[in-house]
């Protein structure tokens, strides 16, 4: 079972066909499920507080906005444990988490930087499409498993 | 400032959609709760919550996803089921995350669900060939200059 | 009073970590902050006819919840837009969705860029304001002052107090700011007899400025109320500019506001932000090197030629290392006057006067605006005749007195 990266990170159809295939998707909820379960200071909603984006110094320099080194403190870890990503190219309208461009823009490029396989996709616009997506993620996570 | 602390450590929260054309939402929960086996099960309008220790959620969604393979969805989520922080009435609208949900249940998920009906019967060794998410590539000069001259009289 | 529902417009706050401190100010004012409820179609589609085309999503949805507000799809009071400090792309959505709400719609908006260090404390005075504009217009309409009230405005630097009887000024009274009970004492002292006339007989008294609270629960006033709300009252009554907009500029011993006004209420502001070398206390320095007194600053500045020494620096320690240096090389002190208020002029427009429509007339008010160098300056760099109405320096005390003289009124119901 191999830990694969998915963006966008708060994606469900590739949190699911990850799972679905036998491997571990790692995405957005798993940080935030890791604030959300840890005692300290209170900080609603997300429970990241201004240490977490002092936390995400360690990927983007002070001078970076707060917003995306607070997204980084969830995500960085996340891209350093994983073994594979798969990258969805055309999400626009995934919020929240994955809600600052400039963020996204970091993150796919560390992915890269790490030297992982990467499956790039869009998402499918029709059956046919679909049938290609779905076999594509099947055959890069088979490749994944016997390499992992 | 206030001190936090955290209500069920050590459980995992997974979403279940329900894009099933044979099976409401509701059909489904009479039917997770026959499996629960004290596992928490929240029906919400896309489907359910499930929240338990790791484990023991597994279990449960593996026999929910049998009830219907290619219609059922599942994801992590990192809030307990009704949490205020991330409750709509609390927040007066929709989290931002639920958005990205609603693009790819409303958009894509019908895809997806034929995609994995299609994958059983595809010939094994077959390349899959999904759209390139490259841009596209631009018309080259010959071509532009025939076009041209196409129009010229 | 009712619940003021103030609709936030954001990208980043949950991920700085400051979601609960924009929260808490908003409750230690009786306001709540919602997300407004928009569905994704109605996303994608405010968002593609607005027109600005960004990438980041939730700006996108911002966007599409602004749209959704000024076309009434979605309810709200007042709107608080924050978004990250440094961001060039969201500065300019923030930009354009404040203009956009204060031009199409009668909604209060005060924009934000936080950082992770930004506290409830800092948000506090804009959301009382964002508070006090939607909750009481009746109030803010009042453009005369009736019987005989006083207005007190403890400030950073100085404290004030003005007496005022249908709709004149009769007292004044002002002193640095020490101890702020005892100041404030004694400026209301020093208006009451001038205006001839003992405490009991005011029949009602307004705080403002930073120590309003802690003077507003001394002296049992009938009205606390932030400073920017009041000092757009006061400017425009004093520069008799009720109707219609206006620009109220009041750069203060701390910190500065930068009005738009419409019918003497403030639509759009900003305040602080910026460090000494951008305030007045630049220029109480300045006026000590040079060995004058502050009043003498703004003649003497405006016999040099401020291009004559290179002085440009929010950093008050900077600037005065400018100010050594532009002296030890044989610069004139003119000069040297006006290149300190053109500074400070400086940073407030680069700085502050971006995040503001400056509609005409611009006034200037409080203590700064007495020194006509940097009036100057400013009129220079904004390109109009800066208005600095008499009693410039009383704004706040003078628009807590009015406002008071209808705050019992507007309490029973008128």
């Amino acid at each position: 079972m191999a830990n694969v990266f998915i963006y966008p990170a708060t994606s469900l159809i590739l949190s699911d066909l990850v799972a679905r295939f036998g491997h571990k998707p790692l995405g957005s909820a798993l940080s935030v499920r890791e604030h959300i379960q840890t005692a300290g200071f209170d900080s609603p909603p997300l429970q990241i507080t201004p240490e977490d984006a002092k936390k995400g110094l360690k990927y983007a320099a002070v001078e970076v906005p707060s917003g995306v080194r607070g997204r980084m403190s969830l995500y960085g870890p996340l891209i350093e444990a994983a073994e594979g990503a798969i990258i969805v190219n055309d999400a626009d309208y995934a919020f929240g988490c994955m809600g600052c461009a400039r963020t996204n823009e970091l993150i796919m490029f560390l992915v890269r930087q790490r030297g992982i396989p990467v499956l790039d996709l869009n998402y499918p616009a029709n059956e046919k499409e679909g049938e290609e997506f779905v076999a594509a993620i099947k055959s890069f996570l088979d490749t994944l498993g016997e390499t992992a | 400032m206030k001190e936090y602390q955290p209500k069920y450590v050590g459980t995992v929260t997974k979403y279940v959609f329900i894009e099933s054309p044979e099976m409401t939402p509701t059909d489904f929960a009479i039917k997770a709760y026959e499996v629960s086996d004290g596992v928490m099960i929240k029906e919400t309008c896309f489907g359910l919550q499930i929240t338990g220790m790791p484990d023991e959620v597994d279990r449960v969604l593996e026999r929910i996803r049998s009830f219907d393979p290619e219609h059922v969805f599942v994801k992590d989520r990192g809030f307990p089921p009704g949490d205020e922080r991330r409750c709509r009435a609390n927040l007066g609208g929709a989290r931002p995350g639920y958005f990205g949900h609603e693009y790819e249940v409303n958009y894509v998920i019908r895809s997806i669900s034929h995609g994995l009906s299609a994958l059983k019967a595809r010939e094994p060794g077959t390349e899959a060939d999904p759209p390139s998410p490259v841009k596209k590539t631009y018309l080259d000069t010959t071509s532009l200059k025939k076009i041209i001259e196409r129009m010229e009289p | 009073m009712s619940r003021v529902r103030i609709a936030q417009l954001s990208c980043g706050p949950e991920y700085s970590g400051v979601q609960k401190e924009i929260n808490d100010a908003a409750a230690a004012v009786d306001a709540e902050i919602f997300f407004p409820d928009i569905r994704l179609a109605d996303v994608r589609r405010n968002f593609t006819s607005f027109g600005l085309n960004v990438r980041s999503p939730d700006l996108k949805l911002a966007i599409a919840r602004a749209k959704g507000l000024v076309e009434g799809q979605l309810e709200a009071d007042a709107v608080f837009i924050a978004t990250c400090f440094r961001c060039a792309e969201a500065a300019i959505v923030r930009n354009e969705l404040r203009r956009y709400i204060h031009e199409n719609s009668t909604l209060p908006v005060v924009s934000y860029s936080f950082t992770e260090r930004t506290t409830s404390g800092t948000l506090l005075t804009r959301m009382e304001a964002l508070t006090t504009i939607a909750r009481r217009r009746a109030l803010l309409a009042r453009e005369r002052q009736e019987g005989l009230t006083m207005g007190v405005d403890s400030g950073s630097s100085t404290t004030k107090a003005i007496v005022m009887q249908d709709n004149r000024i009769i007292g004044t009274g002002w002193l640095p700011t020490t101890e702020v009970i005892g100041s404030a004492e004694a400026v209301m002292a020093t208006a009451l007899k001038e205006a001839g006339v003992n405490r009991e007989d005011i029949q009602a008294v307004g705080t403002t400025g930073y120590g309003r609270f802690l003077v507003g629960e001394k002296i049992r006033a009938d009205l606390i109320q932030e400073e920017l709300t009041v000092n757009s009252k006061g400017a425009v009554f004093l520069a008799d500019c009720q109707k219609g907009p206006a620009t109220v500029i009041d750069i203060g011993g701390m910190d500065n506001k930068a009005i738009s006004v419409q019918d003497g209420i403030p639509g759009t502001f900003t305040m602080g932000g910026i460090c000494a070398g951008a305030s007045g206390r630049f220029l109480e320095m300045t006026s000590k090197r040079l060995g004058v007194d502050i009043t003498e600053l703004g003649p003497l500045a405006l016999k040099g030629m401020s291009r004559n020494v290179p002085m440009n620096s929010y950093c008050i320690v900077f600037g005065t290392q400018s100010l050594v240096n532009a002296l030890a090389a044989g610069n004139s002190r003119e000069d040297v006057a006006a290149a300190a208020c053109h500074s400070v002029a400086e940073q407030v427009f680069e700085q502050q006067l971006q995040e503001v429509d400056i509609k005409e007339p611009v006034i200037m008010v409080g203590g700064s605006s007495l020194i006509g160098g940097l009036v100057k300056a400013m009129g220079d760099l904004l390109q109009t005749q800066i208005v600095v109405p008499q009693y410039s320096q009383y704004i706040g005390a003078v628009g807590a007195a009015l406002l008071a003289s209808g705050y019992k009124k507007f309490q029973s119901g008128g």
